[in-house]
């Protein structure tokens, strides 16, 4: 293993690799040897619906892995995330039993997140309280709230307009068959994996091509020297986080459609999905360094080890160890890197 | 040069300014001033006042009290950004770069050159910046690796270029030879002499003697945040001024001695 790595450095090396494309190529062939190894192990795994689903479960943790790798590059984190997605949820459910269309209460429901968020970075920035405390607190508040809205019940029966976000699905082909049943051509591409697909190009150009991601970056580099720079780090930082508390609230969105039920319980640990995701994709906890496209390849890696593991028959129980793994070599590795 | 001559405009004066932290003074009722082509040296242990006093005049701290007037307009400086506004550009002993981002992003920082869209326009901000670094450090390459993995001097080199880049006036150079190598501390010398030509006055801070004695045209020593003593360079030896940084007063025999040089 170690000769391994030693040998992938010096070709890196060899190829004049930046350390940053170093870690992503690393990622990369994780997720080709991961998809690899669970196609000989299951042949269900590598089939259109099967990979359909993997897009689908990975778009809840890609979503909230973007907004957490925003405010990872500050520097900070988030542990609100899985919380302020069941606030907002919550919000949205009971506007739409409330009589509300549908579009409009989910973005209600977006901008709720989008103030938890706001709040985060109100607290961290104005109150001085570091990020962890700050989104742990926010964390048990979105939790609550959401709770004490529904008295923890879940709500149902929220229409067939609500479950479409979750549940449609793009280029879907259908054809009647003669007996009269219906058969699935295609499955079309599902919604969610589309608007992972606008938010991460969205994202990615606003750190890349906008001076906002510039800041970004440049505040989770040296704080102080962006500061001196006559970068407003405050609202650089109030923006990220609320990034990440709108991200949330859409992916709340996208899961309490796909259910078709608002679970005020949802969401649970949803965080720590999101910052293994960001983490295994190269984002540092210390700051400065991440990308979106690294994001997307550590929640792929995540989704993969689970569905694979889940048609291989694994329990939930190891699948988390497996995960708890990955996590920390993701991490071992990029010290690696950064030491060579 | 009479520049104390009352018809020129001081380009900053700072009057009566006062810091505390709690119940510590750092800085107690000083004043400076600073005119067109002048290279003012600030000297101090540390702890002085005189890191205090410049961060207070590039925006980076809000002094308790006092006033600032640039140009004879009274200015009120919250923060690095009014600081610049002013054509006040500072170059931190700390460099202040962000580490994991390239030469011209750390030198537009803040100030980034953007598209008719809005969009950040890498390109001409590395055609400027190699401009730029070029013209200070002719062997610059590299300008697109982060700058944690550049050498001291090109760190340095960047955190000048960011300063002299935009229009300034007032440079605030804190001790900008520290990490420089003899050559390197030579451009720095030739660039500060360079930039007093143009008419930017500068406010050197430094520890090193002979660099004061050779660049500035006058001293402010500072004495447990007290402004013990302003002198033109010509009437005071190194002697004199050491004794100001540590005894907070002139030698008892003193009196001013017009160009007798240092030993």
């Amino acid at each position: 293993m170690g000769d391994l790595i030693a040998k992938a450095r010096a070709q890196g090396r060899a190829l004049s690799l930046s350390p940053e494309a170093f870690h992503k190529l690393s990622a990369l062939v994780t997720l080709l040897i991961l998809i690899f190894v669970f196609a000989l192990s299951s042949p269900a795994f590598l089939s259109i619906n099967n990979g359909l689903t993997v897009l689908l479960q990975t778009s809840v943790i890609g979503l909230l892995g973007i907004g957490m790798t925003m405010v990872i590059i500050t520097g900070g984190i988030d542990l609100s995330v899985g919380s302020v997605l069941a606030l907002s949820g919550t919000v949205t459910g009971l506007l739409v039993q409330a009589g509300v269309p549908v579009l409009p209460a989910m973005l209600a429901g977006i901008a709720v997140g989008a103030l938890c968020g706001l709040v985060n970075g109100f607290v961290i920035t104005k109150m001085r309280i570091t990020p962890f405390v700050a989104t742990l607190g926010m964390m048990l508040i979105a939790r609550g709230i959401a709770l004490q809205l529904t008295g923890a019940a879940p709500i149902s029966r929220l229409g067939e307009a609500f479950g479409i976000l979750g549940n449609g699905a793009l280029f879907r082909i259908v054809e009647m068959r003669e007996n009269g049943f219906p058969r699935v051509v295609f499955p079309g591409i599902p919604y969610p994996a589309i608007l992972l697909l606008i938010v991460a190009i969205a994202a990615a150009y606003l750190l890349r091509r906008r001076q906002i991601g510039r800041h970004i970056y440049a505040t989770g580099s040296n704080e102080e020297a962006a500061r001196l720079s006559g970068v407003v780090v405050d609202r650089t930082k109030m923006i990220a986080y609320a990034l990440s508390g709108a991200l949330a609230g859409l992916s709340g969105m996208v899961l309490m459609s796909r259910l078709v039920t608002v679970q005020p319980n949802e969401g649970v640990m949803y965080e720590l999905d999101a910052i293994a995701a960001a983490v295994i994709g190269g984002a540092s906890l210390m700051g400065g360094v991440g990308n979106i496209s690294g994001t997307m390849i550590g929640a792929f890696i995540i989704g993969i080890l689970r569905n694979g593991l889940n048609m291989a028959g694994v329990s939930s129980f190891i699948q988390q160890i497996v995960i708890g793994v990955v996590v920390i070599l993701a991490v071992y590795v990029d010290q690696l890197r950064s030491r060579r | 040069m009479a520049l104390d001559a009352p018809q020129i405009q001081p380009l900053v004066e700072m009057k009566a300014i006062e810091k505390h932290f709690g119940g510590v003074e750092a800085v107690k009722s000083v004043s400076v001033d600073l005119y067109p082509g002048e290279v003012v040296g600030v000297l101090g242990h540390n702890g002085a006042g005189k890191s205090c006093l410049m961060r207070i005049l590039s925006g980076a701290m809000m002094p308790n009290g006092g006033e600032i007037h640039v140009a004879g307009q009274k200015s009120d400086i919250t923060s690095p950004h009014d600081a610049r506004d002013l054509g006040i550009e500072t170059i931190y002993q700390t460099l202040a770069l962000a580490d994991h981002l390239d030469a011209p992003a750390n030198l537009f920082l803040g100030r980034e050159l953007k598209t008719r869209f809005g969009n950040l326009d890498d390109r001409r901000m590395l055609r400027e910046a190699q401009e730029v670094l070029r013209r200070l450090n002719p062997n610059f390459k590299n300008l697109g690796d982060p700058v944690s993995s550049l050498s001291g001097g090109q760190r340095q080199v960047i955190a000048i270029a960011r300063a002299i880049y935009f229009d300034v006036k007032i440079l605030i150079m804190d001790e900008p030879t520290a990490a420089l190598g003899p050559s390197e501390t030579a451009m720095v010398a030739d660039l500060i002499r360079q930039l007093q030509s143009e008419g930017i006055g500068i406010f050197l801070v430094s520890h090193d003697m002979h660099d004061v004695f050779d660049l500035c045209d006058r001293v402010v020593v500072m004495n447990k945040g007290r402004n013990v003593g302003a002198f033109k360079i010509e009437d005071v030896t190194k002697d004199d001024v050491l004794s100001l940084i540590i005894k907070g007063e002139l030698p008892d025999d003193w009196a001013p001695r017009n160009l007798e040089t240092a030993r």
